[in-house]
């Protein structure tokens, strides 16, 4: 189960970043060597550019790849480190929320205004629909590492 | 007021273990809710906009390259030029790992890369030829910063990015500070290399020398289309790093074949995974430079410190100061994106150029990749030569002296930083 998620995750994040890659590039030779370029190209980058970081910040904190400064935590003692891991915990937790609320509204606004994005024949809604996907598997990925502390079986959320 | 709780709160946050870049959002979203009239909508709404910052398109771009750089074996080709170059002078592999470190810095954007990528070869093979293992890791440790230096820098993107000044400029200005740097530690290791009497090896022959310059070329070559395609106005910047990493994979998989087409997708997980930690961190920075532009916080700050009378020189010493001890705490990228906003403005305000600020940055951003507590170089480097964080410190302190004079020259004569790309762009 979690193997997949693992193979799932990782393939969708290499795809987006290859994508994006040969997009650019693509670009570039096209208006050099044919004068001529694709009109939805850039945009389209910069939504998959989103959405490889919105997608990815759960993984993060799944693989303990998010920079933390651990200095003053591994000084303390064990129990004065676990509360401090979960008041830590909560803001992570608190953050996310608040993020989601307000990604939330930004999409529920944008599907109000009903418009399409400026190259790609899509509405702007449904390409920044991804924001609020991303922080509710963020906000998910915060409660399991919560989880874990409580329960002993992780010393710290993020450590890198 | 809205000042003091939003530092106050990044501080606490930052050091109860909260990740870099939930600590930079969540401070300044709270202090919005408090004490601002914007709303989520609008801190959502600047979260996502970081995607659309064209210029930051190239920090995937630049880091993809970089993986494929570093396990497509171009390091080992530069080493063995280097190598060519230098190794017949006392303390020569010592002058060659620094001279391999500098040409990889300008394939790679990244220290600690270049700190893996040389480091991982030359060490073992410094320790073969009769070196300590502390002196070799001291001396990788420190001319591994210069990946942020020498261009392209990933930290140069986040500078130019965040204070909208031009990349171009910055990476061409980095160039001559790299070459003083370098030129310096050189010097540094002839005189060590005499006082200690350290091994030289045979000349190479001047037909080594062309067959290794060969080898090496197709990595070098990266360079002079990034800087070149930049100048001549061929591509942007962000262009430019996404045809560095077709550039990169085509060379190592195709070229070198270092590696094969199956291990691509593991380049480009590791890829995004540095992508993300990093684009997380620039997003909430985005959020926070907004609230403080908004609540004015600069300015205030700055009027604070004009009307104590701070002279030029003292705004510089203190900004020093603070950028060194942020850099012992926090990355590259982290200390930048937090600092800069506060300290842009200023700067300024008081006549100091941009181009000349972002060069004075990174340099205190290399002094802080070699102190401990957290100095990224130090880690690598210790597990790379596979020595005792202690005694890698130990063997990195010498080298602060050199990095600090180079520190104050690069401070108090900005013409270093300026005069290429005043040259070149005037």
């Amino acid at each position: 189960m979690t193997e997949s998620i693992n193979r799932l995750e990782e393939g969708v994040l290499a795809t987006l970043l290859a994508l994006m890659t040969i997009l650019t590039f693509v670009q570039v030779v096209l208006r050099y060597a044919f004068n001529s370029g694709l009109v939805w190209s850039l945009e389209a980058t910069t939504y998959l550019f989103a959405a490889l970081i919105l997608f990815g910040m759960s993984y993060g904190v799944r693989t303990h790849t998010h920079i933390a400064v651990d200095v003053v935590i591994r000084r303390l003692p064990k129990r004065a480190a676990k509360i401090v891991n979960l008041v830590a915990i909560l803001a992570c937790l608190s953050y996310a929320l608040l993020m989601l609320y307000g990604s939330a509204v930004f999409v529920d606004r944008l599907m109000i205004l009903g418009n399409h994005a400026r190259d790609i024949p899509l509405p702007k809604w449904l390409l920044t629909v991804t924001m609020p996907l991303g922080f509710t598997l963020l906000a998910f990925r915060f409660l399991e590492a919560g989880w874990r502390i409580l329960r002993g079986e992780r010393e710290t959320e993020t450590g890198s | 007021m809205t000042a003091i709780f939003l530092l106050v709160m990044l501080f606490v946050l930052l050091f109860i273990g909260v990740p870099v870049a939930v600590s930079l959002g969540f401070a300044s979203v709270l202090t919005m809710l408090l004490f601002g009239d914007q709303s989520l909508l609008s801190s959502a709404q600047k979260f996502f906009h970081t995607m659309h910052v064209y210029p930051l398109l190239a920090v995937p771009f630049f880091i993809l390259a970089g993986a494929f750089m570093t396990t497509g074996g171009v390091a080992r080709r530069m080493i063995d030029f280097a190598n060519a170059l230098v190794g017949h002078f006392r303390g020569g592999l010592a002058m060659a790992a620094l001279l391999a470190s500098a040409f990889f810095a300008a394939v790679s954007g990244s220290a600690p890369a270049t700190v893996v990528a040389v480091g991982s070869v030359m060490i073992g093979g410094m320790v073969a030829s009769g070196y300590s293992k502390g002196f070799a890791a001291g001396v990788i440790c420190n001319s591994g910063t210069l990946g942020i230096l020498i261009p392209p820098s990933l930290v140069m993107v986040v500078y130019g990015a965040i204070t909208e000044t031009s990349i171009g400029k910055l990476f061409i200005a980095g160039i001559l500070p790299g070459i003083v740097l370098t030129l310096v530690m050189m010097l540094t290791l002839i005189v060590i290399a005499r006082k200690q009497d350290m091994p030289r090896q045979e000349r190479a022959s001047w037909r080594t020398v062309v067959r290794t310059f060969r080898e090496a070329l197709w990595g070098l070559m990266l360079v002079v289309i990034i800087l070149g395609g930049i100048y001549a106005g061929i591509f942007t910047p962000t262009e430019a790093a996404a045809v560095s990493a077709v550039y990169a994979f085509l060379i190592a998989v195709f070229v070198y074949k270092d590696i094969g087409l199956k291990d691509v997708p593991g380049v480009l997980v590791d890829a995004s995974r540095v992508t993300v930690m990093l684009m997380f961190i620039i997003a909430n920075a985005f959020m926070f430079a907004f609230l403080l532009t908004t609540e004015q916080i600069p300015q205030f700050a700055s009027e604070l410190l004009v009307s104590m009378g701070l002279p030029v020189w003292g705004f510089l010493l203190l900004l020093n100061l603070l950028l060194l001890i942020a850099g012992n705490f926090m990355e590259p990228t982290s200390v930048v994106l937090i600092l800069t906003p506060i300290v842009f403005p200023i700067a300024v305000d008081m006549g100091i150029d941009p181009i000349h600020l972002g060069i004075l940055m990174i340099v205190n951003m290399q002094i802080g990749l070699v102190t401990p507590p957290v100095g990224l170089n130090l880690f690598v480097t210790a597990a790379v030569a596979k020595l005792s964080l202690e005694d890698t410190v130990k063997a990195s302190m010498p080298w602060l002296i050199v990095l600090l004079g180079v520190l104050m020259l690069i401070t108090f004569v900005p013409w270093i930083s300026l005069v290429i790309p005043e040259l070149l762009f005037e």
